[in-house]
């Protein structure tokens, strides 16, 4: 369901699920796009000399994303603030989902803050934080 | 009864929920705990009041700490003035000896938290510092944990002896209760915590799915 109206939105209600495209392609892209070029993003076999797992997926990144989530569910919503802590790397090729659920509403103010989580395989949170949009009364 | 006995709220620097809309989400979706503890990082908050936010809804909301040592975090229990004078809550290299000895003291529980964690958990500490003394409770299941935490903490307890109890450290709204605490009687207030805590009388429990 799309989101139009902060009066259509209720506690606890769930964004739909997003899986984020982490190919190694797609994050060469982006990070052209972003000049963040570097082999830590960009080659999995330099990012393990670094001492990673793996090639990562830029923070950036990942906050695009999110930000994508939000769109899909009310595309009129203005961000006002995502707010991430980053609690393990999110790295290239794997599978992830982004979750996200309403956890506060100020319908006079027209505000939703939402909670965001990016999840791996294993279920476990690589990603939280909070979400602050806007929408029209 | 069932208590999240470690969880955040906008007072610790990385927390990101309010005390109430943690209410709100428990309630909203049947979360089967009767309360929470607010295990704020590196302070205990002498400010709030959250008697009144518990009756309105029917939750046990209680404080504690998580302060940091040597041997990685630690969740207090039982705080109280006198103890916060004994040791600087904001201090990130706190002896955990000093914090340990000081709970004896003034009738507080010290449990070690995320044991399994790399860095910040205890299990990674004692091939440098050896087996702390004093410790008898860890925390056994975290709802933050990722790849073999809480099996390296369940390991760790069961070679040493520790009790263990369960805590979401929830730190947005929707993970609040993932892992929680089950205690056989009713728990009102701090100082009933730690006498059931001391008494041993209780087992970790998971609401993952």
């Amino acid at each position: 369901m799309t989101i139009r109206h902060v009066s259509e939105v209720e506690f606890g209600v769930e964004l739909p699920v997003f899986e984020p495209d982490t190919s190694l392609d797609n994050v060469r892209r982006f990070v052209r796009a972003a000049h963040w070029d570097g082999p830590r993003f960009t080659d999995h076999d330099a990012a393990r000399k670094e001492g990673l797992p793996g090639a990562l997926v830029p923070g950036i990144m990942s906050q695009g994303f999110l930000a994508a989530m939000i769109h899909r569910w009310a595309p009129d919503a203005l961000i006002e603030n995502v707010d991430t802590v980053f609690r393990a790397p999110v790295i290239v090729d794997e599978a992830y989902r982004i979750a996200g659920v309403v956890t506060d509403i100020d319908a006079a103010a027209g505000r939703v803050e939402i909670d965001l989580t990016v999840t791996n395989e294993k279920g476990e949170t690589r990603v939280f934080g909070t979400a602050t949009v806007r929408l029209p009364a | 009864m069932i208590l999240d006995l470690h969880a955040h709220s906008i007072k610790s620097d990385d927390g990101r929920a309010k005390v109430q809309n943690y209410c709100q989400w428990i309630r909203t979706r049947n979360i089967p705990i009767d309360g929470f503890v607010l295990t704020e990082h590196r302070q205990f908050d002498n400010e709030s009041d959250y008697g009144e936010l518990g009756r309105e809804y029917g939750l046990t909301i209680l404080k504690g700490s998580e302060v940091e040592t040597e041997y990685g975090h630690v969740l207090v229990f039982g705080v109280t003035p006198a103890l916060q004078a004994e040791f600087d809550f904001a201090n990130i290299r706190l002896p955990l000896r000093q914090v340990i000895e000081a709970c004896e003291r003034h009738g507080a529980v010290p449990v070690p938290c995320h044991p399994g964690r790399p860095r910040v958990g205890m299990h990674a500490h004692l091939a440098e510092h050896g087996v702390p003394e004093g410790v008898r409770i860890v925390e056994t299941l975290n709802g933050g944990s990722r790849d073999e935490e809480d099996s390296i903490a369940q390991a760790m307890a069961s070679q040493y002896g520790y009790r263990g109890i369960g805590g979401s450290d929830a730190h947005i709204v929707s993970h609040i209760g993932r892992c929680a605490t089950r205690f056989p009687h009713a728990i009102h207030n701090e100082q009933e915590l730690v006498a059931a805590l001391r008494a041993g009388e209780f087992e970790a429990v998971t609401f993952r799915t």
